[in-house]
């Protein structure tokens, strides 16, 4: 059995006093190294959603628990601190280098300098951005699939053993795009990561996830594996199943028209 | 004898040393306070608009007034200090234009420092919190970095106002390059007045270069441009005070107000001072209404004031009983109210009188105030600054009925300026101004004597009244001053060009002073 990585349990969530619910009565639990992806339209919670496990929203109503810690049991940045984040558009700080934004979470964490140097280099050795070559370099100095390596790196310096990523691929060329989400998938399962990733991608989504929640209002219409959501037939997942399974058909059919075959 | 020039540049590493000392402190302070300032109202919109308002406000009090302003307002708390704590401080001079320059930092470093924390992306600062820092670290590693180079367009900004501002501080007693500019206007020295105008604006440009190297390092990340901006700053700090470090202290302090006569008189004194052996040094250019304030506070040590202005002004009398009453009464009042002793007179009266082009004067058959009341409505008058709010215009006007024309206020060099030209007809004059002679203008008899007698009084303060050295040097110049002597020596300075220094060397020959010539 394995243990549960994040409990949320019953979390609602408004931002006009309650008139209208971004997120509403959520529940969903976690296992340690999965690999969870939220799906859905704008507007359906899933954002919300992922910042209420690390607090950088606080719900109106219901518990989260992260490794068996309720959140709002502690304080919000030693939480955070534990808690790798990827964010949507990287955020990463334009004033300090490459190596910088790498070590910033350890030197919250009051590392020692030789600790973090030898961890800096580990992990931009990990995203293929040699420390020799990239450490110093200024994050507008780098092409936007090598800030967003960064921004992995940085996410786990402080060996956080959960991680949160909002839309990280969601800027990047389709190819840097696979390449990427390939190799965060190679990385998750060698250091036993919990990830719960958002995005609108279906695609994305069935590639990458363990699970898929797809969310439309607030709430979370359908949990389950890849195969067995499509089986389901839930009409929300029949809806957002549809549109990139008939671009596929017409993607192959015009190519098979114009004489090209594979 | 002294060229004007080199009289100049003998001055300015005093006045430098000084300028740069007192904006430096009050740029400093005003860094000091305005960062939290900006934080909070950034951190809490409510705070944000009274601390931007109030900023804003205290930017339009025009810095002359604001510097004035905070004189009687430290002269209380120095009051209240000695009461309670048993000892006040000086209320006159470095004090209150630090606390009003470092007022007049505050405004753009606070707007600035409120734009570049606004203007920080929300993602950033997300990702700040969400690496797991707190608002402080958030706010000191992230934007305040960000921000800097905003910020240091603020303070470079304040730097250059407070540096301006700067040379208003003399009427307060502080020195700096605004003496050259005071003392200028005030002995028509225009060579004084544009080296001051210039050494304030250099400093200001180098300062303003300077800080503009740190903020381009903060804007472009590159430490080499901040290292070099700072150190700069520093040296130039450094070599600018250096004169302050190694200046001898002088043992007294004389003080003087804001137009010729007194600058010659001052540096009489303190000549006279130096010939027994005591160094003294000069607080001049201090405001009319302040300088018996900081006599009576032990601020400076002695100056020259006239029964007049003291009947008058600080007593409210409108009445003239004759001279030998108000001289009695005046130097009982001084030591009842202030403490200040009167050592004597020095033997010429300077009082206010009314004056006129002699020939425009004689057309009009004027020869006396009472004939110049009847065309009086036919004429323009013009005043210095003070004249009009002063009790003995007040006193001719109902002595008299005079009513005129017009009523126009000038700098009194300007005044001159004005009758000679014709701009205006009558003037505020004084009786021992070489001015009315070389201007020819007619000083209009007064025979109502409705303005009191302007014996000039050497007034010692409290502190002073038992010092036998210094009673003894000072005892020579009572009664050894004429009026005619006077107005020779205010000519030298007011027409003829002369350095205050040098026309008070020459006074000092016409009155037989000067007995290191005989020797």
């Amino acid at each position: 059995m394995a243990r549960v990585a994040i409990s949320i349990e019953g979390v609602s969530k408004s931002f006009d006093g309650g008139r209208v619910h971004v997120v509403r009565h959520l529940s969903l639990r976690i296992e340690e190294g999965e690999f969870i992806v939220l799906v859905g339209g704008s507007g359906s919670g899933k954002t919300t959603t992922l910042k209420m496990i690390n607090r950088l929203i606080a719900q109106d109503a219901g518990e989260i628990s992260v490794l068996g810690q309720r959140t709002d049991a502690q304080a919000e940045h030693e939480l955070r601190r534990t808690i790798g984040y990827v964010f949507q558009g990287v955020g990463l700080f334009p004033h300090m280098t490459v190596a910088e934004n790498v070590a910033v979470t350890p030197k919250l964490l009051g590392w020692s300098k030789a600790e973090i140097d030898s961890r800096v280099v580990e992990l931009l050795e990990l995203v293929e951005l040699p420390a020799a070559q990239f450490g110093e370099r200024a994050p507008h100095m780098l092409s936007g699939g090598q800030r967003q390596r960064v921004g992995f790196a940085r996410a786990l310096a402080a060996r956080a053993p959960v991680i949160l990523m909002d839309e990280p691929f969601g800027a990047l060329d389709p190819i840097t795009r696979s390449t990427l989400a390939e190799n965060y998938r190679r990385l998750h399962n060698s250091m036993g990561l919990t990830t719960v990733m958002v995005t609108h991608d279906l695609m994305e989504a069935v590639l990458l996830a363990d699970r898929i929640g797809i969310m439309r209002e607030g709430q979370l219409v359908a949990l389950g594996e890849p195969k067995t959501l499509l089986k389901a037939g839930h009409p929300a997942v029949r809806e957002l199943f549809e549109a990139p399974c008939r671009q596929a058909d017409e993607f192959r059919a015009r190519l098979e028209g114009a004489g090209v075959d594979g | 004898m002294d060229n004007p020039i080199d009289a100049a540049w003998s001055r300015l590493p005093d006045y430098l040393a000084q300028h740069v000392l007192l904006s430096g402190c009050a740029l400093a302070a005003g860094v000091l306070i305005s960062l939290p300032l900006a934080i909070a109202a950034s951190w809490n919109p409510r705070l944000r608009w009274p601390i931007l308002a109030l900023a804003g406000l205290i930017q339009t009090i025009p810095s002359l007034a604001l510097l004035a302003l905070f004189y009687p307002v430290l002269l209380a708390a120095s009051e209240l200090s000695q009461r309670t704590l048993g000892h006040g401080f000086a209320a006159l001079g470095f004090l209150p234009s630090f606390l009003a320059l470092t007022l007049y930092a505050m405004l753009p470093i606070i707007r600035n420092t409120v734009t570049g924390l606004a203007g920080i992306e929300p993602d950033i600062r997300e990702a700040a919190q969400g690496v797991g820092m707190t608002q402080r670290q958030s706010l000191l590693k992230v934007e305040l970095p960000l921000a800097a180079p905003v910020i240091m367009a603020g303070v470079r900004t304040a730097s250059v106002w407070v540096i301006g501002a700067a040379t208003l501080s003399t009427p307060v007693g502080q020195t700096s390059l605004g003496n050259y500019i005071f003392t200028g206007l005030q002995t028509e020295n225009w060579v004084f007045v544009l080296f001051g105008c210039a050494a304030a604006a250099g400093l200001a440009l180098v300062v303003d270069q300077l800080f503009g190297l740190i903020e381009s390092g903060f804007a472009r990340r590159n430490r080499r441009r901040q290292v070099t901006g700072l150190l700069g700053l520093t040296v130039c700090v450094m070599t600018a005070t250096l004169p302050l470090t190694v200046k001898a202290r002088s043992d007294y302090v004389i003080g003087g107000k804001t137009f010729s006569e007194q600058y010659i008189l001052s540096n009489l004194i303190v000549e006279q001072l130096a010939k027994h052996g005591l160094t003294a040094r000069q607080s001049s250019g201090l405001g009319s209404g302040i300088i018996l304030h900081a006599l009576g506070d032990n601020e400076i040590d002695a100056y020259v004031e006239y029964t007049g202005t003291i009947w008058t002004n600080a007593m409210g009398h409108r009445d003239n009983p004759g001279r030998q009453v108000i001289l009695r009464e005046v130097s009982d009042w001084l030591k009842l109210n202030r403490g200040v002793s009167v050592l004597g007179s020095l033997g010429f009266e300077n009082a206010y009188v009314l004056a006129m082009r002699r020939r425009q004067a004689e057309t009009l058959g004027i020869r006396t105030i009472e004939d110049l009341a009847r065309q009086a409505p036919l004429l323009r008058i013009g005043g210095d600054y003070e004249f009009f709010a002063r009790p003995e215009w007040q006193a001719l006007r109902q002595s008299y009925g005079l009513a005129f024309k017009s009523q126009t206020e000038y700098q009194s060099t300007f005044l001159y300026r004005a009758v000679a030209q014709g701009q205006v007809d009558v003037i505020s004059a004084f009786s021992s101004d070489g001015r009315n002679a070389a201007s020819d203008l007619l000083v209009l008899a007064d025979p109502r004597q409705a303005i009191p007698p302007y014996d000039a009084l050497l007034l010692v303060s409290p502190r002073r009244t038992h010092d036998a050295a210094f009673g003894e040097a000072l005892r020579p110049l009572i009664g050894a001053v004429s009026v005619q002597a006077m107005r020779k020596a205010n000519e030298l300075v007011d027409g003829r060009g002369a350095s205050p220094r040098q026309a008070a060397r020459e006074l000092g020959k016409m009155t037989g002073l000067d007995t290191s010539r005989r020797q």
